[in-house]
């Protein structure tokens, strides 16, 4: 009742009101069944704006109004059909909105609360507690493109480039790769199941699977820096249902040739700053794909290390990281002259960050 | 209520969208004279598309929702509405039609291109044209 009494006194005064004071605003009008048939699309987005606001849930607004355009069938509020802004819900749409929006309260990340979410024009299942792609990561993918249409003698050829992916969390880089590389092959590698069955799920709901090998597997286990991974357990899926274990011994026994590229979004963040992450990540997102460990670098100098023996000779490895990588990654491949590796260039992100690196294998 | 900060993305085009937009760079002339009608440069390899003047990523401001904190890992945002503005003329377009920030660039840029159009050829834009046709079908 409390809730159609604000929906009821929102509806008299007019959208955008948040509702500190419950007064019956009416004369004159009949009491209505609650809720159906008296709010509309615009009308909950205010109420819960203001239910968010009030609980200092971050992003109120983006938040319900993504919520009630979910609920109504369209990806945004501004890409839903005017005629729906003012046409009343049924109680099964509010109710469904409410369900969400209770998750909200709880500091759930949008994402996982609609199950979905957009990267690359491509739309992807969310499940916690996989890593939610981040839009700066579109930009990663923007630039490997540019580097392969450049390469053009790369492409076109079947199989070509070949990529490797490490950490594929939801199968956003690897899939986006693939949908713009027609003749691209993709091998998709993570430590947890959680995202080798989500990237693998992602994979076949975009007719994908043919082109990816995703691998359960943890690339820092076993590997001492320098020195190929040994008595590595490698469960491969090859996506047409028929799951294969291969166990395996070292990275060069592996089927497929040497890699044309290295792509990753590692985990980079600096250990010390993962307790200041805001509760959406800290309580929702696997830990393992944010901490870096002390200086964010654990996993990318992993990477590094490894990547000789995988990639072609000139291959590229093109990383996203955070913004005070760039120097520490250089000092740290200048330490390292055995790998044979150059930081080429580093771009920033929408926000002028320098966040991504473009290291070249050059040498025997 | 987050704010909106002006950030200027003078990167070339190419940068942002893969060929063939932004291969052409817009004669600075034809800006500052838009009583001159131009001749529509053709937009290569683009499906379907008119051939429209091509936007110079110079003269474009792009806007995204400020507070975006440190961004990257640590940051979940998903305000991914993007507000680009073409200097010459002052035309200022929002997008947040997807939840793809990448997504929502390239389309502000796509619409912002037929409105810059509109704006410099009037009646002659291939915009109005292909509504006239539309409509003749009607």
């Amino acid at each position: 009742m409390e809730l159609w009494g604000r929906m009821l006194w929102a509806l008299l005064s007019g959208p955008g009101r948040r509702g500190s004071t419950r007064g019956w605003a009416f004369s004159s009008w009949q009491p209505q069944p609650p809720l159906a048939g008296l709010s509309s699309a615009i009308e909950l987005v205010s109420h819960w704006t203001g239910v968010f606001e009030k609980r200092g849930i971050p992003e109120a607004r983006e938040s319900s109004e993504y919520i009630v355009a979910h609920v109504l069938g369209a990806k945004t509020f501004q890409s839903l059909r005017p005629a729906l802004w003012t046409q009343p819900l049924t109680s099964q749409q509010l109710q469904c909105i409410r369900e969400l929006s209770s998750r909200r309260l709880q500091r759930m990340p949008v994402q996982y609360i609609l199950g979905e979410w957009d990267f690359q024009g491509l739309s992807l299942r969310m499940v916690p507690p996989v890593f939610i792609p981040r839009p700066e990561t579109e930009e990663l993918v923007e630039w490997v493109l540019e580097e392969v249409a450049q390469r053009s003698h790369a492409v076109g050829s079947p199989g070509s480039p070949l990529i490797l992916e490490v950490g594929c969390g939801s199968g956003a880089i690897s899939l986006s790769l693939l949908s713009q590389l027609p003749q691209s092959r993709v091998i998709a590698v993570d430590k947890r199941e959680a995202a080798i069955s989500l990237t693998h799920e992602n994979a076949q709901r975009l007719r994908l699977q043919d082109r990816i090998w995703i691998i359960h597997l943890d690339m820092t286990s076993g590997c001492q820096l320098g020195t190929l991974g040994t008595n590595l357990q490698v469960w491969l899926i090859r996506s047409r249902g028929r799951p294969k274990v291969w166990h395996e011994r070292s990275w060069t026994h592996l089927p497929w040739g040497p890699m044309d590229l290295i792509v990753s979004n590692p985990p980079y963040v600096f250990h010390q700053d993962m307790e200041q992450l805001a509760p959406e990540i800290r309580s929702y997102e696997d830990p393992a794909a944010l901490d870096g460990g002390e200086e964010g670098m654990d996993i990318i100098t992993h990477i590094l290390a490894l990547a000789p023996r995988l990639l072609k000779d000139s291959g590229s490895i093109f990383l996203e990281v955070d913004p005070r990588h760039p120097e520490l990654v250089s000092s740290w491949l200048q330490s390292r002259p055995d790998l044979y590796l150059n930081l080429v260039a580093v771009r920033r992100d929408f926000c002028g960050r320098p966040r991504f690196l473009h290291i070249r294998r050059s040498g025997p | 209520m987050s704010t909106v900060g002006l950030f200027h993305f003078p990167t070339p085009l190419t940068r942002i969208c893969p060929a063939p937009w932004g291969l052409r760079l817009w004669e600075k002339l034809t800006l500052l004279s838009p009583g001159i009608a131009v001749t529509p440069v053709q937009m290569a390899g683009k499906k379907d598309y008119p051939a429209l003047l091509s936007l110079d990523e110079n003269e474009l401001e792009e806007q995204f929702v400020k507070g975006h904190g440190p961004g990257g890992q640590a940051t979940n945002k998903t305000s991914n509405c993007v507000v680009l503005k073409h200097i010459p003329s002052g035309i200022v377009v929002k997008c947040h039609q997807t939840r793809s920030v990448d997504q929502n660039r390239k389309l502000a840029r796509k619409i912002l291109q037929e409105k810059v159009d509109v704006f410099y050829n009037g009646e002659n834009s291939p915009v109005h044209k292909e509504k006239r046709e539309a409509a003749k079908k009607k």
